[in-house]
């Protein structure tokens, strides 16, 4: 176990770095609440199961009713909300990137099984979520704030690992399920990644007198949040 | 250079084949030259070097074509608008004008990555659209930029969120209901974009009644944030409203969507507000003691109706107690009511209720109305007929307009309408038509019935005539002309006619125009020329145009009426005046013409035949010896004295009887009485007193006749001419009484009975059936005539004969009378009467008695 606990730390420190090392090409947001309303709202937006999940199991025929009720988040998938609320705000945002970072590279396996434009959107979205996350990595990481550096909610608990792509089965059927469940956890793990950042209001709301604010403008490192992943224009600088 | 043996002096510039001033010039060194252009006109022009060879020869040696244009400018009001589930779509102002082919890039990045270029299409260079789906809530950086050759220029960087310049889809209606426990409302239910989960929107919300043309705007403090429903209030019952929607990101960034399609709803139903138009119209009835009773009323409009009309409910009631009910499901109702008073109450009923009750009083068959409005008027406005009036003193409880078409060809059916009582001023709610008369009458409708009715005539919109009106003329003069025309029928007319002009002209002249009121029918133009041929037409002039009708002609005489009467009568007159006087002078001055045309005719009475009695016999001969010494026996008269057998004759005339005999016997021809120059062969009769005083009385006229023998005056006459003369002489006794001729016919040649008597021999009947001997005789004698002579002589005889219709009876009665055949049995039918004036045989007052001829005048032979 102890093992374990240090290969997962030391992946989360190699992960980290590479977010912070990101290179950026424009301008970030400035303002904390507006990049953390675009946070939001996007969290909103991407755990609408119409943006990807129905037109999958549209596209699949999956959309009888005890399909549907088949089609479930399947745990380890996704990081837990209990994970999520307990990680500091950095991690949290290194989290999501690697989690995100690694549907994409899901998304990209699955483009023969997806409707092509709900599958170029939600890449799409991701890849603005990630550049928000950068922003926002930006932002905390010129931050004096303590609170960058504490979790949602205090607790114990590691660093949850970097999750692993799904194994999909041969079995075309069971390859459709395996896929609609890695959807709906994708849906579900954004539904709960927009109500830490919710939370990231609320507790902002709640300690006014410590705002993020103070050290943004210090912020300038260049991250890039998907490691591995391909820009659509790359520039000067590649990833690090 | 060194081939052609020239310098940089012999190179010389051209552009576009126009030599470039030296000025511009200049000699970088011994073989090459530059021209510098400060200006270039032309956007594209070829620019040639040239040099001059052994100082005559230009040649072209290199050339270039010059692009001159302009940098672009830097793009300004850069701006993007991204269309819901579309790509975003940026747009931009290009500034000036390059001339040069300039290529426009809109970029665009994150802050993390950079999106592809988005290249201008050329023949939109002012916009583009980017090939990726737009990601909300992630600020992207714009801009643009405008490259040509010769240089690059970036617009202002723009940094935004895409969801704060979205255009949202317009939301879709789902549902428009509404409530059976409020018919003033209606809820509206939509569904909108799929960021209203998480972003916030406001909507705007319109709404209209199905007919009307403008919207009713939901107040938009009410629909400012995200709602999928809207309950709109305060409708009209029973009535379709229309909906539609919008949406926009509450905070007003972005752009509003497009209008959703419209929807539509019904509130539910009330009951009638109002009570229906109530009237009535009293048709002819035979039966006495009764009337036909029309009752009619007006449909609700929806707006009081509330709802569907299932009936009315008519209620008739006479001195206070109910008479009956009805209930009609149509608009009228016709009773027969005595000619009592009555109350008619009339309610509507619909699914929710009753109106209230309208009231009409219809009054006894002796009502008198009284009371009218005043002052009324009716003009358009507006497109619709506007009526006004004044109140009457009495107090009204409403009133009923009615109106209807005034055609010539159609009869009047009336429409109607009722206003309340406190109203003055109305517009008629019918479908009225422009160009038509209406006639509109106003009825004040007082509690105990109506008022006397008041009408006006209007147009919704007047128009000219559809028809001129057609003149002609009443009367023509020298000077002047009478027109008159007919008033155009109101089909026609198509306003109110204003005033006529007339056009008239001749046909060389130029026209003119006279403005006739409209009240008149007939004009006289004056002033006109006599004998010239006008020409007239007509036009009839409302207050939109006129109209001309067709032309007429005409023609003024040359004289005035009587003008000519005044003319011929006074000649006539004045000739007839002179014919009268020139009559009366020649009648004083008779004698005196008399001796200028006529010369004196010796009197017969002188004559010496006077002398021929037996008591006188040598001195006529005597006489005639003297007047023809070389013995010729030219002029004897032969008397026959018709002797009456009754009455003896007188002695004279026995002798003269005998001396008849001897002439007979020893002349061949007889002749006429006459003097020496003329033997006159009339016939000259002797009668009795009494058969004198019986010819005085007739007014019978006789024949004289003169055979003029030996010429007249000194005149030798080719032949013997036979002259006649009429006169009122009157006859003998013997020639009113045929009888005796024919007497003396039967009896010729027997003298012991009557002795035939003839008084001339010439004078003879021309009668083959009776031949005479003594006739043959003088026929003999006559032959010795000219035969020319003769025939003149016929032509005279038949002349004489048809002019004197008198004398032919004297014809006829002589044609017993034996004739002798003087002229040949060849002319048949003709009787030749040579009537002599019968002889007087008793001479009046003292004069000789005398067997010649007698004039009429004593005195002198009277010409005839």
């Amino acid at each position: 176990m102890q093992a374990q606990s240090m290969q997962r730390t030391l992946l989360s420190l190699v992960l980290r770095l590479l977010l912070l090392c990101m290179v950026a090409t424009g301008k970030c947001s400035g303002k904390y609440h507006e990049l953390l309303l675009q946070l939001q709202r996007q969290a909103d937006l991407m755990q609408n199961p119409s943006t990807l999940l129905d037109p999958y199991i549209h596209l699949q025929g999956l959309h009888s009713p005890i399909l549907k009720g088949s089609c479930m988040e399947r745990l380890g998938d996704f990081p837990s909300e209990d994970v999520l609320w307990r990680l500091s705000r950095q991690d949290f945002l290194w989290t999501l990137n690697t989690t995100l970072g690694l549907f994409l590279r899901m998304l990209s396996a699955l483009q023969q099984d997806l409707p092509k434009a709900a599958q170029q959107q939600a890449e799409m979205n991701i890849r603005g979520l990630g550049n928000n996350i950068h922003c926002m990595a930006q932002l905390l990481r010129g931050s004096s704030d303590p609170e960058a550096a504490e979790p949602t909610r205090p607790g114990p608990g590691p660093t949850p690992p970097p999750p692993s792509l799904p194994m999909l089965p041969l079995d075309t059927f069971k390859r459709k399920l395996r896929i609609c469940e890695f959807l709906q956890g994708y849906h579900r793990f954004m539904r709960r990644a927009g109500q830490v950042l919710r939370g990231w209001g609320e507790r902002q709301g709640r300690n006014r007198r410590h705002s993020p604010l103070r050290g943004l403008q210090r912020a300038a490192q260049r991250t890039w949040p998907f490691p591995g992943l391909r820009r659509l224009a790359p520039q000067g600088q590649l990833p690090r | 250079m060194d081939d052609y043996h020239v310098t940089a002096d012999d190179i010389f510039w051209k552009i576009s084949r126009a030599t470039v001033s030296r000025d511009q010039y200049t000699v970088i060194n011994r073989t090459s030259s530059s021209v510098t252009f400060l200006n270039i006109p032309l956007i594209n022009v070829l620019l040639t070097c040239n040099i001059r060879m052994f100082g005559q020869i230009n040649r072209s040696v290199y050339g270039i074509r010059i692009i001159s244009g302009l940098p672009p400018e830097k793009p300004e009001n850069l701006s993007c608008i991204v269309n819901e589930e579309k790509k975003m779509m940026c747009q931009w102002d290009l500034g000036r004008e390059t001339h040069l082919e300039t290529n426009y890039t809109l970029k665009s990045e994150w802050a993390t990555e950079k999106f592809e270029d988005c290249k201008a299409k050329r023949d939109t260079p002012t916009s583009c659209t980017v090939n990726y789906p737009p990601v909300y809530f992630v600020n992207i950086e714009v801009w643009v930029e405008a490259e040509n050759a010769l240089g690059k220029v970036a617009s202002d960087h723009i940094n935004f969120d895409p969801i704060d310049k979205v255009k949202f889809n317009p939301p879709h209606i789902l549902s428009v209901n509404n409530s059976k426990e409020l018919s003033s409302i209606l809820k509206l239910t939509w569904s909108d974009s799929r960021f209203r989960s998480f972003i916030t929107l406001k909507y705007d919300i319109q709404y209209r009644t199905k007919d009307a043309s403008t919207w009713n705007q939901v107040p938009p403090e009410d629909t400012s944030s995200t709602r999928s429903s809207f309950t709109v209030q305060d409708l009209k019952p029973f009535t379709e409203y229309v909906f539609r929607i919008r949406c926009m990101k509450e905070d007003g960034k972005g752009f509003w969507s497009d209008w959703s399609e419209e929807a539509s709803g019904i509130t539910y139903e009330d009951r009638p507000s109002k009570a229906p138009s109530f009237w009535y119209k009293i048709e002819p009835s035979h039966a006495h003691g009764t009337r036909s009773v029309q009752l009619k009323w007006k449909t609700l409009p929806p707006f009081e109706a509330n709802g569907k009309i299932l009936d009315y409910e008519v209620t008739l009631t006479r001195w206070k107690s109910r008479l009956q009910n009805y209930t009609v499901q149509d608009t009228k109702l016709t009773v027969n009511l005595t000619n009592d008073r009555y109350v008619a109450t009339l309610t509507a009923r619909n699914t929710v209720g009753r109106s209230d009750a309208s009231v009409l009083t219809i009054p006894a068959w002796d009502f008198q109305a009284t009371h009218p409005v005043t002052d009324l008027k009716a003009f358009p406005k507006d497109n619709v007929l506007w009526v006004e009036w004044t109140a009457p003193s009495e107090p009204v409880n409403r009133y009923i307009l009615e109106w209807c078409v005034l055609s010539d060809k159609s009869p009047c059916i009336p429409d109607w309408q009722q206003e309340d009582g406190t109203v003055h001023r109305t517009y008629l709610r019918g479908n009225l038509v422009e160009s038509k008369c209406y006639l509109i009458t106003v009825t004040p409708v007082y509690a105990d019935g109506p008022g006397s009715p008041e009408h006006i005539k209007a147009y919704l919109k007047q128009a000219a005539p559809s028809k001129g009106p057609t003149v002609r003329t009443k009367k023509v003069g020298k000077n002047e002309a009478v027109l008159e025309w007919d008033q155009l029928p109101v089909d026609v007319q198509n306003g109110f006619i204003r005033n006529y002009t007339i056009f008239y002209r001749t046909v060389i002249g130029n026209e003119t125009a006279v403005n006739v009121d409209s009240s008149h029918t007939e004009y006289t133009l004056s002033s006109l020329t006599s004998d010239t041929l006008y020409m007239v037409r007509m036009a009839a002039y409302t207050d939109e145009g006129g109209k001309d009708g067709p032309e007429f002609t005409f023609t003024t005489p040359k004289f005035a009426q009587g003008e000519i009467e005044a003319i011929v009568v006074p000649v006539c007159l004045a000739f007839l005046l002179t014919t009268l006087l020139g009559v009366l002078f020649c009648f004083n001055k008779r004698d005196l013409i008399k001796k200028h045309i006529w010369p004196n005719v010796p009197d017969p009475s002188k004559s010496h035949i006077a002398q021929w009695s037996p008591h006188t016999p040598p001195r006529h001969f005597n006489s005639k010896d003297q007047m023809y010494p070389d013995g010729n026996f030219t002029d004897v008269s032969v008397v026959e004295i018709e002797a009456n057998d009754k009455k003896p004759f007188p002695e004279d005339l026995k002798s003269l009887d005998l001396f008849k005999k001897e002439k007979v016997n020893t002349e061949g021809h007889s002749s006429g009485i006459g003097g020496s120059s003329c033997m006159s062969s009339s016939r000259p009769s002797i009668s009795s007193s009494d058969e004198n005083e019986s010819a005085q009385n007739t007014s019978s006229t006789v024949q004289y006749s003169t055979v003029v023998h030996s010429g007249y005056r000194h005149q030798v006459p080719s032949v013997q001419v036979f002259s006649r003369s009429e006169s009122t002489q009157p006859l003998l006794d013997s020639e009113e009484r045929p009888e005796d001729l024919q007497l003396v016919d039967n009896v010729d040649g027997s003298d012991g009975i009557l002795p035939r008597q003839r008084y001339f021999k010439q004078n003879c009947s021309q009668h083959e059936t009776s031949p005479d001997i003594s006739h043959f005789e003088r026929s003999q004698q006559v032959s010795s005539v000219n035969e020319e002579d003769f025939v003149r002589l016929k032509q005279q005889q038949i002349s004489d004969h048809i002019s004197q219709p008198y004398g032919s009876g004297k014809m006829k009665m002589f044609q017993e009378v034996p004739a002798v055949d003087a002229f040949g049995p060849g002319i048949e039918g003709q009787v030749e009467r040579f009537e002599t004036v019968g002889m007087e045989a008793v001479v009046d007052e003292g004069m000789p008695k005398s067997y010649l001829p007698q004039t009429v005048r004593r005195g002198g032979y009277m010409p005839q």
